[in-house]
């Protein structure tokens, strides 16, 4: 059996047996859905005349996917390396690569069932969102978003080295971002100071093409270049996650 | 089992020479030279903190000596060298385990870490003896059960070369037992063993050498018999208290000393026979043990743990030797204790 085989499905199965984790993944993001759904039920949003849920929609689902992507390999890491697994892992002939492509692999299955779960919800008659007809290019926003905070989390899970410091800090970078992203709030009602400074984060990218993909609001180009911004920020992580990169916590 | 085609016949499994780290301030080791011969089952002792779990990483490839060199199966084990590393097996920490997979499902997984199928897995836990929990979550073994299955975890891919940490640490009697048949077989495959222990007469009972480490440097490499001959420390004969008096008994030709200690008359001699003869003649042999220095004698002297004036701790505690020896089968090798029937 190959490393990468053998990894994935033990990935598979403690994902698949984590109940907790199964419920903060799938469920939480519709919790904020469905409260935001009934603070805003049936509004508009005043500055453009678009309804709400077209706009916190597509943005819950980027945050909710983006969370699920920090949180599930920083745990990982963090717990593998506590438990010496990784010192384990560091023995074998496996390369370092093999193991982030197996949980790579999971993350992406992991983020796009979330994604179809949320989108399947929010277009419940009680929430109303409509699909626009380019929705299809909400998949690869999702993958390079995935990629992007897939690779935030090595970097998180490398510097944490117990589960609360996991939580502390991805809390402290994605509770924040998603606001000041417009997960949660649409960005078009908020100054234009704030809209600026969410150009650095790239939550803000995962949201203006999800956005753009599923309601068909913006250009073509919003997308294009919510992908491409995404890339640059999956290169850019991916190179420090690689390069702080930890097998063990002892010196 | 595969052989390196490129290394002489003969070489040593593990070559190390004059291997330095430090700590910060603190010389973890500090020139150790050995050679680990290939078929060798190679203990290494020595008080926590002697350095044993750094000289052994440095083996493994974990971490970088500061100076010297060090030599594995022919190769530098640093950096991390992929041709070398399937080539042994490391028993890590009984945590290092994938969560929520049962015993197979971990097994299994590490197996395809090293591109073996499954069947490697079964086959392993047989070994181990963990067959009947196949099934049960890692998160859910006893700690003996898991330490088996972190021994598993070191044999899955056939290495020719095994690290073990202590793997008896944590295992009741009988299991302990158990995995002394399993490493004396992965022996007799002409694999070669390296592990560190604290039980003394597993050490005497298992190694064909041992080296003990103290404060980062080699007190000791022999073989456990020749080290304990070297010794010259006393026997000791144990007569039923009573049966002869303490000043007569000290009197008696080759006895150095004779102390009442436990309920039994110790006697310390370098001449066993003649003092057995003498006591033969006055009151018979029944009950009488004699008991011959061991492997732990040796350690505690080298370690400084022993008390002034009382370097030989069993004449402290004879119960403890006799526990000692009690783990000891019919084939478990030196006998430390015998007992004399009239």
């Amino acid at each position: 059996m190959s490393a990468y085989t053998a990894l994935t499905a033990a990935g598979y199965r403690a994902q698949v047996r984590d109940k907790a984790t199964l419920f903060f993944t799938f469920a939480f993001p519709l919790l904020f859905l469905v409260v935001f759904g009934l603070i805003f039920s049936g509004q508009d949003v005043e500055e453009t005349g678009r309804p709400y849920i077209s706009y916190i929609a597509p943005g819950v689902m980027s945050w909710g996917v983006a969370n699920a992507a920090v949180f599930g390999i920083a745990f990982t890491l963090m717990q593998w390396r506590r438990d010496d697994l990784l010192r384990l892992i560091r023995l074998t002939p496996t390369p370092l690569t093999t193991v982030l492509a197996s949980r790579y692999v999971l993350a992406l299955a992991v983020g796009v069932v979330q994604a179809a779960v949320f989108v399947a919800v929010a277009m419940l008659p009680g929430f109303g969102l409509t699909l626009d007809g380019r929705w299809p290019l909400v998949l690869p926003a999702l993958v390079l978003g995935i990629t992007a905070f897939l690779a935030i989390g090595v970097i998180v899970g490398t510097y944490a080295n117990t589960p609360e410091a996991v939580a502390a800090i991805a809390n402290c970078l994605m509770v924040p971002m998603a606001f000041l992203s417009g997960s949660f709030l649409p960005l078009d009602m908020m100054p234009s100071w704030l809209r600026q400074v969410s150009r650095v984060l790239p939550l803000r990218y995962l949201n203006d093409a999800a956005t753009g993909a599923l309601t068909g609001s913006g250009s073509l180009a919003t997308i294009g270049t919510g992908c491409a911004v995404l890339f640059g920020f999956a290169l850019l992580f991916g190179a420090i996650g690689l390069k702080t990169f930890r097998w063990s916590n002892r010196t | 089992m595969t052989t390196d085609s490129n290394q002489p016949p003969g070489s040593p499994a593990i070559s190390v020479q004059d291997v330095r780290k430090r700590y910060g301030d603190r010389q973890a080791v500090d020139g150790v030279s050995l050679d680990v011969r290939r078929g060798e089952f190679f203990g290494l002792l020595g008080p926590n903190g002697a350095g044993k779990t750094t000289l052994i990483e440095i083996m493994e490839g974990l971490r970088q000596a500061d100076s010297g060199t060090v030599r594995v199966l022919g190769h530098s084990p640093w950096p991390r060298d992929t041709a070398l590393l399937p080539r042994m097996g490391v028993q890590t920490q009984a945590s290092a385990f994938f969560v929520r997979q049962s015993a197979r499902e971990h097994l299994v997984t590490v197996a395809g870490l090293y591109r073996r199928g499954p069947e490697a897995a079964d086959r392993t836990l047989e070994t181990v003896g963990l067959t009947e929990q196949c099934d049960v979550l890692v998160e859910n073994l006893s700690g003996g059960q898991r330490q088996r299955l972190a021994i598993a975890s070191a044999l899955v891919h056939d290495p020719e070369l095994i690290f073990l940490d202590e793997p008896t640490a944590a295992l009741d009697p009988q299991a302990r037992r158990d995995l002394w048949e399993v490493l004396r077989a992965l022996k007799s495959e002409g694999r070669t063993i390296v592990y560190t222990t604290h039980h003394l007469d597993e050490a005497e009972a298992l190694c064909d050498r041992v080296a003990i480490l103290v404060d980062g440097r080699t007190a000791a490499l022999d073989s456990p018999h020749r080290l304990v001959t070297a010794a010259g420390a006393p026997s000791r004969l144990l007569l039923p208290q009573g049966r002869l008096g303490v000043e007569e008994a000290a009197a008696l030709p080759g006895v150095d000393r004779a102390t009442v200690q436990g309920g039994s008359l110790v006697l310390e001699t370098a001449t066993p026979g003649k003092v057995l003869q003498a006591v033969d003649a006055l009151t018979g042999l029944d009950g009488v043990m004699t008991r011959t220095a061991t492997l732990e004698d040796v350690y505690l002297e080298l370690t400084g743990a022993a008390h002034p004036g009382a370097a030989h701790p069993a004449a402290a505690d004879p119960g403890a030797a006799d526990t000692a020896a009690g783990h000891l089968g019919p084939q478990a090798g030196p006998h430390t204790q015998t007992e004399h029937q009239a």
